[in-house]
């Protein structure tokens, strides 16, 4: 009777451990109110088990030189990944880096990542952290001989990849399937415009709807709020990081100065605001579009229409439209389970 | 075992030489496969490239080479008919490094037949990058190891050639480095056409090789002209080439900077 019950519970116990999990395609639904995937994902679909280890990967500090710092350093899931409290991201043994940390949500619907368009593959774009030598400054094969010390991640690359292999490849692979299922799409202006229970939206928020509309979707276009492009939306240079910002990647003078359009998705959580995180309140971020835009070199056609400058706001169209981007907030999404650290 | 290797050779040349006696042209290749070997010698205008020396250039300027690294990738070997044969693509990414003496490409299992015509990338094509990893194995790996790799970005260097420069604006040498790539915003990657002066002939019991002669002066010193002094950073101590305009203009030059020299059509062994 014992060794029975004995032998049960070893089973149970067992599940997982023996041999290698049965892996399956991960259950993730595109949201009808998104436009198509940006990115190929056909050459690695999320499965369960890549998924889980491509989280595991987020959470570990092995991804960095020192074994200090992992990916949710600066992506921390209450404030929709991003580095929270900080202008300037800082990463290895305390350096600043010289911009802030983006959120990390519906990648595979976007087309560039980073400020400057520094990758535009969602399955390479880890590279750039892992290596930056004020994020992460490790490389990947030193990260995959650590891993391979690891009998939990041998047995998870193992259930995850039919090569079976810790390989740079690999974990790249695994964060990407990872980030692929990070859809953030549950927010009250989603089941407004999906027509679900708790898509019902104030006065107020409906007029801001309609403002952003008309004032701000050109650029923060469909419902992943960008467009993926880079622009220079005048914002006083910065003299002490005079950031080229996308000129740095391509080398072109005529991309002095402009970033990427960011997601407003979840945007009242991400504060601070702007690519070297000056801004600390949306309220600033209007306040600079109705009155502080600058005409710096390679300025948006777009913010400087009819000879002026910026995007004229009254003070009551700028509450209105932030009370609508307080509606882009997605409880569901920074309380998801899936996305948490487990040990 | 190299006896009985060389008793082969001597074999296969014999029976070669009935066969050739009798009826080549109906040579039945149907269903039999060989290797090639795709053999870059680089240069400098016509000289040898050795590192650490220097070369003067059209543009008054004279470069101490110090590395010449490149990705050849996706190789299409075109028959005298017309028909091509496309090395797939898995297998079809390369690495020719001057400091690491890797010079030569082996194609394996190529149909028989003459080929008079090959194709080839120079870098990593867009869809290939895109596809990630996965596409790539651990070709990124590899490339890192040959300094072939961004990471600053996400990108490979197709070409990485550096050095030092002097010219009659700076007596004492400055450092340059020309970092050929892609990025999101212009597609650098070319594909470059190559005749061969004679005939690869693939068999099953030979290695043609096709010697293909690269003129790393063609870089900077092409049809567009590159003056290294003129890319100077603002401390005016180093001239790097990495974006812009200059890559676009590289592409067009390396678009001439290869040629197949000569075809061996031997057994194997080349000097």
């Amino acid at each position: 009777m014992c060794l029975s019950v004995l032998a049960i519970i070893s089973c149970n116990k067992d599940d997982g451990y023996t041999g290698i999990p049965e892996d399956k395609p991960f259950n993730f639904v595109i949201p009808e109110n998104f436009p198509p995937m940006a990115q190929d994902i056909s050459g690695n679909s999320p499965t369960e088990q890549g998924v889980a280890l491509g989280r595991k990967l987020f959470y570990d500090n092995k991804l960095s030189r020192n074994n200090t710092i992992s990916c949710s350093f600066c992506h921390e899931q209450a404030f929709a990944f991003t580095h929270h409290g900080h202008d300037l991201s800082h990463g290895i043994d305390n350096l600043l880096g010289i911009r802030n940390a983006p959120a990390v949500q519906n990648m595979a619907f976007q087309s560039e990542y980073f400020y400057d368009g520094a990758s535009n593959g969602i399955q390479l774009l880890s590279i750039v952290p892992i290596h930056n030598p004020v994020e992460m400054d490790d490389n990947l094969s030193n990260i995959a001989s650590k891993l391979a010390m690891d009998d939990d991640y041998v047995q998870r690359f193992q259930s995850a990849f039919e090569n079976g292999e810790i390989s740079s490849s690999n974990i790249l692979n695994a964060l990407a399937q990872f980030m692929t299922v990070m859809i953030s799409a549950d927010s009250k202006y989603d089941k407004y415009v999906r027509n679900e229970p708790g898509g019902t939206m104030s006065q107020l928020e409906l007029q801001g709807l309609d403002l952003f509309q008309s004032k701000c979707a050109t650029c923060h276009v469909t419902d992943i709020f960008t467009d993926s492009k880079f622009r220079n939306n005048g914002l006083p240079i910065n003299p002490n990081l005079n950031d080229l910002g996308r000129e740095t990647v391509t080398g072109f003078e005529r991309d002095r100065y402009k970033f990427k359009v960011p997601s407003l998705r979840n945007v009242a959580l991400t504060k601070p605001y702007m690519h070297d995180g000056r801004f600390g309140s949306l309220e600033s971020v209007l306040n600079f579009y109705s009155n502080g835009v600058q005409q710096t070199q390679n300025l948006d056609e777009i913010l400087q229409q009819n000879g002026v400058l910026g995007i004229p706001l009254t003070e009551n169209e700028k509450q209105a439209i932030i009370a609508f981007l307080k509606t882009l907030t997605d409880e569901t999404y920074i309380n998801n389970p899936l996305f948490y650290e487990k040990t | 075992m190299k006896t009985a290797f060389r008793n082969t050779i001597i074999a296969f040349v014999l029976s070669g030489f009935l066969i050739s006696c009798s009826n080549d042209d109906e040579e039945n290749l149907d269903g039999t496969f060989g290797d090639v070997e795709l053999f870059f010698d680089n240069g400098m205008n016509g000289d040898e490239l050795i590192l650490g020396s220097a070369y003067s250039n059209s543009n008054d300027e004279n470069l101490t080479v110090n590395r010449l690294n490149y990705i050849i990738s996706n190789v299409i070997l075109y028959k005298e008919d017309g028909s091509e044969y496309i090395y797939p693509k898995e297998k079809s990414y390369f690495i020719i490094s001057q400091e690491s003496n890797i010079h030569e490409i082996h194609l394996e299992d190529i149909p028989a037949g003459n080929y008079t015509k090959v194709k080839f990338g120079l870098g990593v094509d867009e869809q290939r990058y895109l596809q990630g990893e996965t596409a790539q194995q651990e070709f990124w790996d590899y490339a890192t190891e040959h300094n072939l790799t961004w990471t600053w970005s996400t990108g490979y260097r197709f070409i990485n050639f550096e050095g030092t420069f002097t010219s009659s604006n700076n007596t004492e040498p400055l450092n340059y480095q020309i970092h050929q790539g892609s990025n999101s915003e212009t597609d650098n990657y070319r594909e470059i056409t190559l005749n061969m002066p004679s005939s690869a002939r693939v068999r099953n019991n030979k290695l043609p090789i096709i010697h293909i002669v690269a003129d790393a002066n063609k870089i900077a010193d092409g049809t567009n002209k590159i003056v290294l002094f003129d890319n100077l950073n603002t401390g005016g101590t180093n001239a790097s080439i990495m974006g812009g305009e200059n890559l676009i203009k590289i592409a067009a030059n390396t678009m001439q900077m290869f040629v197949v020299d000569h075809v061996h059509n031997g057994e194997g062994s080349h000097d």
